[in-house]
């Protein structure tokens, strides 16, 4: 082993890296996991997730790169009178916590992506987003080390920490949320991370660390040539800065895509990062549709649309929004399908209260619900001994007053 | 009293900290030998010696260590190569050897890797060489931290408080080999008498002055430093 080999190792044991990877790996993990869209295998998602465990990772190696830097403190009688560079043992050191963040951020990505590509994926991989988040963890890391190297105190372990965690979820301005790491909690599908406001967030990372390690290393060495990398990084910072709080806008820009359909007995398209709930709607969706068939209710197709658009449901399309696939999603679906039958200006009319516990009993019904306590007992009574294929039948003669919510009792009796 | 040929000349060099001074402006010179510097705790005792190894900066006037200028980069520089320091409570590694701690000490003094088996041996360290050294007794580590400290043959050494957890056993035999470790070697203590009778030159540190004493018992003296 070669003589910086050595030293490689001995320093790389106060980094303890095969308890810091791990222990790190899964902080990231967990962040990332629990802010995955449930069931969405979506890739700008996937980045989001990323972030999300960048906000968590970053604290954490920062408090561990200052505790480095404190322990490293006590070797500075050995390192700072240096034959070699100054700035060699804090180079070592640096080069050491960018090992074992970025190894711990790359098993965190290797989840996410495995993660997103088992669940068939949709969109395309942002390896933009992923260089992005690894710089931003990067700079985290290396802030932490300089407080350490400044300050060498416990208690600055504990200040990084907090810092750096406070800039993760607090800012001073609604356009700094753009700044890395970006406060984008969930992409949901039909949107997709800006790529150029990526390359903006993955710049301005690298300028801040840029400037940070070579502020350091001139003051370590007093290098006048050390002024060129200042000036260089302190302009993309500048430029990058200005840049994104000229965006002023929302890090998400519609996104093209296809629907994934599926056409029988009934026709389901979803997006495709939604495309697995396609049996379970469908299957879900049918009897819905089934019961519906032969009023002017019914629909022979569900289009699945972006949470802000709302079409009138009309030809036999009904339209459903799902952000992801959390348990219930498929009554969810039937619910908003159901609730797009009604006429909310009369439904939502105090006075049609009578005809509103009516509608109830039958959309109670039509989503397979136990149906709702009535005053009228001999009206639920009735409708509960009824067959399907009766009250199919009597919902085509009835559909209109079930519509607008003025169903009477003696609907109820007619045979 | 300067002379051309000091190894540490001081000139009007003051400390500051926190805003009063650790060390008032003040004037001296150190040719070669044994020089002890006494001073309670906080006396400012580890901070003139930090600044008179370039570690910081003196607050005012100049400082020169082996003919270079230190109050700039240029000079810390130059004459780094030929320091050596060992501070109060000095810090090791967790788990590393004595031969990987004195072997880290000479990567970054750029010295080859043959340096810390002769070291080693000058040292009476080969039998413990491959001893942890959060196992060592506080002479062996002693030994292996004035190893690290020298492994490149610096020419002037700078140790705070040595001696301050060794037996009296074994402190005569230290004193043998702290007297050889360089041409010039600065030694601190918080207690003059400490150092009275092995130093050559024995400087207190009172109320932010540096004051000569010169009740120096010749004792050890009569050996040259550096031999």
């Amino acid at each position: 082993m070669s003589d910086l080999g050595r030293v490689l190792r001995i320093d790389a044991r106060r980094t303890a890296p095969f308890l810091a990877v791990p222990a790190l790996a899964l902080l990231g993990a967990v962040a990332a996991w629990r802010a995955l869209l449930p069931g969405v295998a979506y890739w700008d998602d996937a980045v989001a997730a990323l972030f999300a465990s960048v906000r968590v990772l970053g604290p954490a190696s920062a408090a561990l790169a200052a505790w480095v830097a404190l322990r490293e403190h006590r070797l500075g009688y050995l390192r700072g009178l240096s034959a070699r560079s100054p700035a060699l043992g804090p180079l070592l050191d640096l080069m050491l916590l960018g090992v074992v963040a970025l190894s711990a951020y790359t098993a965190v990505a290797m989840i996410v992506v495995v993660k997103t590509l088992l669940h068939v994926e949709a969109g395309h991989p942002q390896v933009l987003g992923l260089l992005a988040g690894a710089l931003t963890l990067l700079v985290y890391t290396v802030i932490g080390y300089l407080a350490g190297r400044a300050v060498p105190r416990v208690a600055t372990v504990l200040a990084a920490s907090a810092v750096t965690c406070l800039w993760g979820v607090v800012r001073p301005g609604t356009w700094t949320y753009l700044l890395p790491p970006p406060g984008v909690e969930h992409i949901h599908p039909f949107a997709g991370l800006r790529t150029e406001l990526l390359a903006g967030q993955a710049l301005w990372s690298f300028g801040l660390g840029a400037l940070l390690v070579t502020c350091h290393l001139w003051v370590l060495t007093r290098r006048a040539r050390l002024a060129v990398p200042i000036v260089a990084a302190v302009a993309v910072i500048a430029v990058t800065t200005l840049w994104i709080h000229g965006q002023q806008r929302t890090p998400l820009a519609p996104r093209a895509f296809e629907y994934s359909c599926r056409q029988w007995p009934l026709t389901v398209c979803v997006h495709p990062a939604l495309r697995t709930a396609l049996p379970s709607l469908e299957a879900a969706l049918t009897p819905l549709a089934t019961r519906l068939s032969g009023t002017p209710g019914s629909f022979t197709k569900v289009e699945h649309r972006p949470d802000n658009d709302f079409p009138r449901p009309a030809n036999g399309v009904v339209y459903i929004h799902l952000s992801d696939l959390s348990p219930g999603y498929e009554h969810r679906a039937e619910q908003e399908i159901q609730i797009s039958l009604l006429d909310a200006r009369t439904c939502g009319n105090p006075a049609r209260a009578a005809g509103v516990r009516y509608t109830a009993l039958v959309s109670a019904w039509l989503l397979d619900e136990a149906p709702p306590r009535l005053t009228d007992l001999t009206a639920a009574r009735d409708f509960a001994r009824w067959a399907e294929v009766r009250r199919r039948h009597w919902l085509r003669t009835h559909y209109l007053r079930y519509h607008s919510c003025t169903l009477r009792g003696r609907d109820f009796r007619v045979v | 009293m300067i002379a051309d040929f000091s190894t540490i000349v001081a000139r009007d060099m003051g400390i500051r900290r926190g805003g009063r001074w650790i060390l008032r402006p003040t004037t001296f010179g150190i040719t070669s030998g044994v020089v002890g510097l006494a001073g309670p705790p906080c006396s400012g005792r580890s901070a003139l010696v930090a600044t008179l190894a370039t570690l910081r900066r003196p607050s005012v006037g100049a400082l020169e260590l082996l003919g270079h200028d230190v109050t700039g980069p240029s000079g810390q520089r130059a004459v780094r190569s030929r320091l050596g320091l060992l501070p109060d409570r000095f810090g090791w590694a967790a788990g590393v050897t004595v031969r990987e701690f004195v072997a880290y000490a000479a990567y970054f003094k750029a010295t080859p890797s043959h340096a810390v088996d002769a070291i080693l041996e000058r040292f009476e360290l080969t039998d413990a060489a491959e001893l942890e050294m959060d196992m060592l007794p506080a002479d062996l580590r002693l030994r292996a931290g004035l190893a690290a400290t020298c492994v490149h043959g610096p020419d002037l050494v700078f140790l705070d408080e040595p001696l301050s957890s060794i037996a009296e056993p074994e402190r005569d035999e230290l004193i043998g080999l702290l007297r050889g470790l360089a041409p010039a070697v600065v030694v601190t203590a918080p207690d003059p008498a400490e150092l009275t009778g092995w130093c050559d030159r024995v400087f207190s540190i009172a109320r932010a002055r540096l004051i000569e004493s010169l009740e120096v018992s010749r004792t050890w003296s009569r050996v040259p430093a550096g031999v």
